[in-house]
């Protein structure tokens, strides 16, 4: 490999083992301990460990579904940096300024389309880590010792919800008929607690109208607030991963394999011990550890990720040329666009909210509140709660399809089928008054004011 | 001397450190309280709920829509009286749609003609001429506001935080 750091002349390897011979570190290390220095003395690698097992890096496993949603944040933040600098958050001028950076501004509309399709991917990218993790069982401990899958489990839940949120916020900003319509159902939502249901979105929007405390608290919420969250949750996901023994899959070799003997390697420090030639002392290794089932974290960790990181950015980067945004017209509050649909990750849920109103009697309980917080709120707790109601043994961890996990394998995929089901009806078959129309059925003509 | 001066300091020590502690949680507890509660707005700079309509002369026989107000003002002769058109399941604004044949129905105890049902371009919700919810995941009917008569210049004023029972009508001498 070419990627080599051009040093002050690279010293050859010293006789003496466990003397640093050089400062820097080596993208194409040519012993395991140039490997070992590369992630010890790189900041950039530092939380990587030294050695990955091979199979937890297969393409086939993860989908490396994590790290694309981590790339696609990185991006987030990368084109969210000139959109600060462009985007005025007042009643008055969102509207112009993002009119403006579509427009006027030079590559405006590439940034902010890079800046949308990324956040729509992210939440596709998180929803689809998630799916990949339950579908493996990877939210189970195996045999390493001090694991806590379950928790990175519940972080990995809430940093779901934090995309969802971030994605809701953004969605208000250019202050369009879109963004003031989804919003004011989504924080009608809010209001359908009873009790104190209208509390909660007075404090969510600032006053009982959508106005300009209202756009205020979601910019600030968007840009600085939710960020924040996900990077400080993003590190602790990625520290329990490794505190975890890495990922599930990982395990399997641990798991199925005896440790066994191997010979006494001389690079290795035990060498030093001072072990007569011929006596080398007999090392009991883990799979972990052995030669033939993991790699060295330099290159071959690296060079994935960079993979998965570069190709993520650059796909985005050409599906924005192609796909420009949405801008509609203002917001107005007097006229409700029909249908008036909230974005569609939201959309299962207007489906429910929809269907759910409940009349027992003279009783009546809003959908609202039924489909729009009662059911996500169980389906999130149930979500949760889930790594200590699976009873499955311990051999299930990291395995796709394992068959002790079969059962809630599909309960699980029942539920997901629904909700992309209901996102479809939503997306695609709903026109106006919320009636359904299939698709090669043409829309009645409607005025839009009476 | 040792023996006794070592033992006494530890429990100053320790309640020193508690009183640190203490002091340190509450004082993060009151900085965040505060943070907090100044997002919680004290003055409402919305507009304002009683709002002047307009002559009544100015109302036609029938049903009128004030975008403003999201209101729907129904006249019967010299009789008034005005319909929410915020939807009670999400708050969109409803539509008014003019039924092939009125109808005449009573409410609150007197004849009203339904000319128009009401349809919420969100969820679907359906509404009858009166506000009453028929169809949809609305889960009530649509409000009805009281009506005044301005003293100084004789227009219609509504209410819009007075909500009153569907047998209330404003009937001009």
């Amino acid at each position: 490999m070419a990627m080599r750091i051009p040093l002050t002349a690279r010293k050859p390897e010293p006789d003496a083992p466990g003397v640093r011979p050089q400062m820097l570190w080596s993208l194409s290390p040519r012993s395991d301990r140039e490997a070992g220095d590369a992630i010890a003395s790189n900041f950039m690698f530092h939380a990587f460990p030294a050695k990955v097992s091979k199979a937890s890096m297969a393409w086939s496993y993860s989908f490396w579904l994590g790290t694309i949603s981590a790339a696609l944040f990185l991006l987030l933040i990368v084109s969210g940096l000139p959109l600060l600098f462009l985007y005025v958050p007042s009643v008055e001028r969102a509207y112009q300024s993002v009119k403006d950076i579509e427009f006027v501004i030079t590559f405006g509309s590439w940034i902010r389309a890079v800046h949308r399709i990324a956040a729509h991917g992210m939440v596709i990218a998180v929803f689809l880590h998630l799916v990949r993790v339950f579908l493996t069982g990877a939210y189970k401990n195996c045999v390493g010792r001090g694991q806590h899958r379950e928790w990175n489990w519940v972080l990995g839940v809430v940093m779901l919800l934090l995309t969802l949120l971030l994605s809701f916020t953004g969605y208000l900003l250019p202050w369009d008929q879109l963004a003031f319509w989804a919003v004011t159902v989504g924080t009608n939502i809010a209001s359908s607690i009873p009790w104190i249901g209208p509390t909660v979105r007075e404090l969510l929007i600032g006053g009982r109208t959508i106005e300009q405390a209202t756009l205020i608290r979601f910019y600030v919420l968007h840009v600085v607030v939710l960020p924040l969250g996900v990077g400080v949750l993003f590190a602790y996901h990625m520290w329990r991963v490794r505190k975890d023994g890495g990922l599930a899959r990982a395990e399997r070799e641990a798991v199925l394999e005896q440790p066994r003997e191997v010979a006494a390697v001389p690079t290795k420090t035990y060498t030093l011990l001072g072990v007569a030639r011929g006596q080398a002392p007999v090392i009991r290794a883990q799979a972990l550890e052995a030669p033939d089932t993991t790699v060295n974290a330099v290159p071959d960790l690296v060079r994935r990720t960079a993979i998965a990181t570069l190709g993520t950015i650059a796909i985005v980067g050409i599906m924005a040329v192609f796909i420009a945004s949405p801008l509609e017209e203002p917001a107005n509050a007097l006229v409700t666009p029909n249908p008036a649909k909230a974005p569609w990750y939201f959309l299962w849920l207007q489906e429910i909210v929809t269907d759910t109103t409940i009349r027992i009697g003279s009783f009546t309980l809003n959908g609202a509140f039924v489909g729009g917080v009662v059911l996500p709120g169980l389906l999130i707790g149930l979500l949760t709660a889930w790594p200590w109601l699976d009873r499955s043994t311990h051999l299930a961890a990291g395995v796709w399809w394992a068959r002790a996990r079969t059962r809630q394998n599909i309960v699980f995929l029942l539920v997901v089928l629904g909700i992309l089901a209901l996102t479809f009806v939503g997306m695609e078959l709903r026109g106006p008054y919320w009636n359904i129309y299939w698709p090669w059925e043409a829309w009645p003509d409607i005025p839009a004011r009476i | 001397m040792s023996d006794a001066h070592a033992k006494a300091p530890p429990d100053r020590r320790d309640f020193l450190l508690k009183l640190g502690t203490g002091a340190g949680v509450a004082a993060l507890t009151a900085q965040t309280a505060a943070s907090l509660r100044s997002l919680v707005p004290n003055v409402s700079y919305d507009s304002p709920t009683t709002v002047k309509l307009g002559l009544p002369a100015d109302f036609p026989d029938g049903i009128k829509f004030l975008a403003d107000e999201r209101l729907f003002v129904f006249r019967q002769g010299q009789t008034f009286h005005a319909i929410s058109a915020v939807c009670t399941h999400l708050g969109c604004t409803v539509r008014a749609e003019a039924l092939a044949n009125a109808q005449t129905a009573t409410v609150g105890g007197s004849e009203v003609r339904l000319t128009h049902r009401f349809l919420c371009p969100c969820h679907g919700s359906e509404y009858k001429g009166d506000g009453s919810n028929v169809a949809g995941p609305a889960p009530k009917p649509l409000a009805w506001y009281r009506l005044t008569v301005s003293p100084d210049d004789g227009q219609l004023v509504v209410d819009l935080a007075d909500q009153v029972e569907t047998d209330f009508r404003l009937t001009l001498g």
